[in-house]
C-alpha cells in the first residue's frame, strides 16, 4: 500500500497530464462518432488501449495493429528527435527540411545503387548536417532556433537542388516493397527499427553519462558548464541524433511511397512538436522521457485516425493539432507561473519570519 | 587637446574604430559580398535600369511590410512569430470574403485587420505569460491556417475587377506603385515610433534587458501583446495589398511557393535577420529590416535575370540567413555570456 502511495507521489505530473489529455481526446472521438461503437470499433478501441500502454492486449486485430505501428514509425522518429532537442533546452526547426532532403537523396539513389546503400547515404547526410548544426550552436553560443530557422531554408534549397525542382520517383516500385513487409503479424522492418531506436535512445539518455549530460544542459546549463560539462559534446550528440531521426523518417516516407517532393514534409514539425509536448517535455528543458514521446506520438496518431473516421479534410487536422498544442502550452505556462508564485510566497514567508526573529532578538538585547 | 584636433582625430579614426580585431572577418566577408554583388549587377544587362529597380522595390514591399511588423517583436526580445504567413492567409480570406460580398473596401479591411489583431493579441498574451514564442506561434499557425482553409473550403475566392481596392493593388501615384509608397510610409512611421516615442524606447529596453525592464515597471506581457498586434496588423495589411493586386484570395497563397523563395514566413524572418538585427532583441532598427528586404529582393531579381531556377534562389536566401547568423554571432561571440 505504501509502495503504491510512494509511486503515486513520484509520478510525473506532466506525464499524468499527457495521459489524461490523451484520454480526453479518445473519449471525445468515441462519443462524438457513432462509428466507434459499430463493428469497426475494434480498431479504435485498440488504439485507445495502445496509448494507455496496453499494447500487447490491444493489438488483437491484426491489420489495425500493423497500421498503428506503420504510422508510429515515421511520426515516432521525428517526435523522438524533437523530444531530445527540447530535453536539451533547444528546438530544431529544420527537422522537416532535413527529412525532405534525405527523402530526395534516398529516392534518387535507390534506382542506381539499391535501397540499403541509398538509405545509408541519405541518413549519413542528415546526421552530418545535424552534427554540424550542433557544433555551430555550441561553438557560436547562439540559440538553436536562430540557426535552425536559417538551415530550414538552406536545406530546402539544397533539396530543391538535389531534386532538380521536380518530384523524384522510383522507376521500379517493387524495389522498396520490403520496407512494408509484415514481420510477426504487427511489425514491418521500419517499425521494428523505430522501436529498437526508441529502446536504445531511452537506455542511452537514462543510463549513460553522455545521456545525463543532455538533461543537465537542458535543465541547468550554467550549472552544468560550471561543473565541467563540455557544451559541445551533448549538443552535438543531440543534434546528430535529431538529424539521424529526421533523415531516417524521410527515408522511410520516401521509400514507402516511392516518391519524394523537395518542398513537402512541412507538417512534420507541427505534428512532432505536439507529440513531444503531449509527451511531457518542458520548454525550459531538462524534462521529458522516451516513454512520454511514445505516448505523445500515439496520441497524435489517434487524433489523426479519429479525424479520418469523422471524414475531416486534412487542413482541419491542423486546427485540432494547434488547439491541442496550445492547451498543453497554457497548462505548462500556468504551472510555471504557479511554481513561481509559490516560491515567492515561501520567500516572503521566510523573510517575514527572519524579520520577526531579528525583532525578537533586538528586543531581548534591549531588555 | 583642442576641440578641432579632437574632431579631426575622430573623423580619421572612424573606419579604423569600426573595424576592430573581432569583426575583421565579418567585414572581409561583407566586402567580398558587396564586390561580387556590384560586379554581377553591372555585368547583368537591364539590371540597373530604372524600371528594374522599381520592380525590385515593389517586390520587396509585401515581405518588407511584414518584416517591419516582425522587427518590433524581434526587438522586444520575443524572437519571431512562426505564424506570419498564416495570419496573412486568414486576413486575405476575410478581406476577399468581404469584397466578394460587396461590403466595400473599408469594411473588408477593417474585418481583416480586426481578425489579425485578435490573433496577434491572443498569441501575445500566451507569449507574455511565459510561453515560448516559437511553440505558441507554431500552434497558432496551425489553427489560423486551418480556420482559413476551412472557412473558404480551400477554394479560390474571386471578386470582380472594377472594385474599390484597385488603388492599393495595381494603382500608381506619380508613376510609383502604391504598394511601394506604403512600404516606405510604413518604414518611416515605424522608424519614428521606435526612435522618438517612449513606446519605442520601451521596446528596446525590454528586448535588451528583460530583468531591467521588469525592475522599472515594463513587464513583457503588455509589450508582447502590443508587438504581436503590430506584427499581425502588418501581416493583414500585406495580405490586403496582395489580394487587391490579385483580385482573388486563397488560403495557400502564402504557402510554400510564394513568389520564388520558398516559405513566406521564413522569408520574412530572413529580411529581419540578414541586415543584422539582433535576434535576441534590443539591437537593430526598421531601416535594417527594410534594407534587408530590398537586398533579398535585389539578389533574387539578379538571379532571375541570370537564369537561375528556384532551387538556387531558395538556396541563396538560406545561405544569406545562415551566413548573417554566423558572422554576427562570431562578431558578438565574446560580448555576451549566454546566446
Amino acid at each position: 500500500m505504501n509502495l503504491i502511495k510512494q509511486k503515486l507521489t513520484e509520478l510525473d505530473p506532466d506525464l499524468l497530464f499527457a495521459v489524461i489529455l490523451s484520454l480526453c481526446v479518445f473519449s471525445f472521438f468515441a462519443f462524438s462518432n457513432p462509428l466507434f461503437f459499430t463493428l469497426n470499433a475494434g480498431f479504435s478501441i485498440m488504439e485507445r488501449f495502445a496509448v494507455l500502454g496496453l499494447v500487447g492486449l490491444a493489438l488483437t486485430t491484426l491489420n489495425a495493429g500493423f497500421s498503428i505501428m506503420e504510422r508510429f514509425a515515421v511520426l515516432g522518429l521525428v517526435g523522438l528527435a524533437l523530444t531530445l532537442c527540447i530535453i536539451a533546452g533547444e528546438i530544431d526547426l529544420s527537422i522537416g527540411s532535413n527529412a525532405a532532403l534525405s527523402a530526395v537523396i534516398v529516392v534518387r539513389l535507390t534506382d542506381s545503387m539499391g535501397a540499403f546503400p541509398a538509405i545509408g547515404i541519405g541518413v549519413l547526410c542528415a546526421t552530418l548536417i545535424g552534427l554540424a548544426q550542433g557544433y555551430l550552436i555550441a561553438y557560436l553560443k547562439v540559440r538553436a532556433i536562430v540557426l535552425t530557422v536559417g538551415t530550414l531554408m538552406l536545406l530546402r534549397g539544397v533539396a530543391l537542388f538535389a531534386a532538380d525542382e521536380k518530384t523524384v520517383m522510383l522507376t521500379d516500385f517493387r524495389m522498396t516493397d520490403f520496407i512494408q513487409e509484415k514481420i510477426w503479424i504487427f511489425f514491418s522492418p521500419a517499425s521494428l527499427l523505430v522501436i529498437l531506436l526508441f529502446i536504445t535512445v531511452g537506455v542511452f539518455i537514462k543510463y549513460t553519462k553522455y545521456g545525463r549530460e543532455i538533461y543537465a544542459i537542458g535543465g541547468a546549463r550554467k550549472e552544468a558548464i560550471a561543473s565541467g560539462v563540455n557544451l559541445k559534446r551533448p549538443m552535438m550528440i543531440v543534434f546528430a541524433l535529431s538529424g539521424f531521426c529526421a533523415g531516417m523518417g524521410g527515408a522511410i516516407i520516401g521509400l514507402r511511397s516511392g516518391t519524394a517532393q523537395p518542398l513537402a514534409l512541412q507538417y512534420l514539425l507541427l505534428a512532432a512538436t505536439v507529440a513531444a509536448f503531449i509527451g511531457g517535455v518542458n520548454i525550459l528543458g531538462g524534462k521529458g522521457s522516451v516513454i512520454g514521446a511514445a505516448v505523445g506520438v500515439l496520441t497524435v496518431n489517434f487524433l489523426n485516425t479519429g479525424l479520418v473516421y469523422n471524414v475531416t479534410p486534412s487542413y482541419v487536422v491542423q486546427i485540432y493539432l494547434g488547439v491541442l498544442l496550445l492547451i498543453v502550452i497554457v497548462f505548462q505556462t500556468l504551472s510555471i507561473l504557479y511554481d513561481k508564485g509559490k516560491q515567492r510566497r515561501l520567500l516572503l514567508h521566510d523573510t517575514a519570519l527572519t524579520k520577526q526573529k531579528m525583532i525578537d532578538a533586538y528586543k531581548s538585547v534591549l531588555k | 587637446m583642442s576641440a578641432l584636433e579632437y574632431s579631426t582625430s575622430m573623423s580619421s579614426g572612424w573606419l579604423a574604430k569600426k573595424i576592430t580585431k573581432e569583426n575583421r572577418v565579418g567585414f572581409a566577408i561583407l566586402v567580398v559580398i558587396s564586390i561580387a554583388f556590384i560586379y554581377f549587377a553591372i555585368a547583368t544587362p537591364n539590371y540597373l535600369s530604372v524600371f528594374n529597380v522599381k520592380t525590385i522595390i515593389r517586390d520587396a514591399a509585401i515581405v518588407g511590410i511584414m518584416g517591419i511588423g516582425l522587427t518590433f517583436v524581434t526587438l522586444s526580445g520575443n524572437f519571431f512569430l512562426l505564424s506570419m504567413k498564416e495570419t496573412a492567409a486568414l486576413s486575405i480570406i476575410v478581406f476577399a470574403m468581404g469584397m466578394s460580398n460587396d461590403y466595400g473596401f473599408i469594411f473588408s479591411m477593417l474585418g481583416a485587420m480586426s481578425i489579425a489583431v485578435l490573433a496577434g493579441a491572443f498569441q501575445g498574451i500566451l507569449i507574455g505569460l511565459g510561453g515560448n514564442p516559437i511553440i505558441v506561434t507554431l500552434g497558432a499557425a496551425g489553427i489560423l491556417y486551418g480556420v482559413a482553409s476551412w472557412w473558404s473550403d480551400n477554394l479560390v475566392i474571386f471578386f470582380k475587377r472594377p472594385h474599390d481596392a484597385e488603388w492599393l493593388g495595381t494603382g500608381m501615384v506619380l508613376g510609383v506603385p502604391t504598394i511601394t509608397i506604403s512600404f516606405v510610409i510604413f518604414a518611416i512611421i515605424a522608424e519614428l515610433v521606435l526612435r522618438k516615442t517612449s513606446f519605442g524606447r520601451q521596446v528596446y529596453l525590454v528586448g535588451a534587458n528583460r530583468a531591467a525592464g521588469k525592475a522599472t515597471g515594463h513587464e513583457n506581457l503588455p509589450m508582447a501583446i502590443k508587438t504581436c498586434i503590430i506584427a499581425s496588423a502588418c501581416c493583414a495589411f500585406a495580405a490586403i495589398a496582395f489580394s487587391a493586386q490579385m483580385s482573388s484570395a486563397q488560403a495557400n497563397y502564402f504557402s510554400s511557393e510564394f513568389g520564388s523563395s520558398g516559405d513566406l514566413t521564413i522569408l520574412v524572418i530572413a529580411t529581419v535577420m540578414v541586415a543584422g538585427n539582433s535576434i535576441m532583441g534590443g539591437y537593430g532598427s526598421v531601416l535594417r529590416t527594410s534594407l534587408g528586404a530590398v537586398f533579398i529582393s535585389a539578389t533574387d531579381n539578379l538571379m532571375v535575370l541570370q537564369g537561375f531556377n528556384s532551387g538556387a534562389r531558395v538556396l541563396s536566401v538560406g545561405l544569406m540567413i545562415v551566413l548573417s547568423i554566423l558572422i554576427f554571432a562570431y562578431v558578438r561571440r565574446d560580448s555576451r555570456s549566454e546566446g
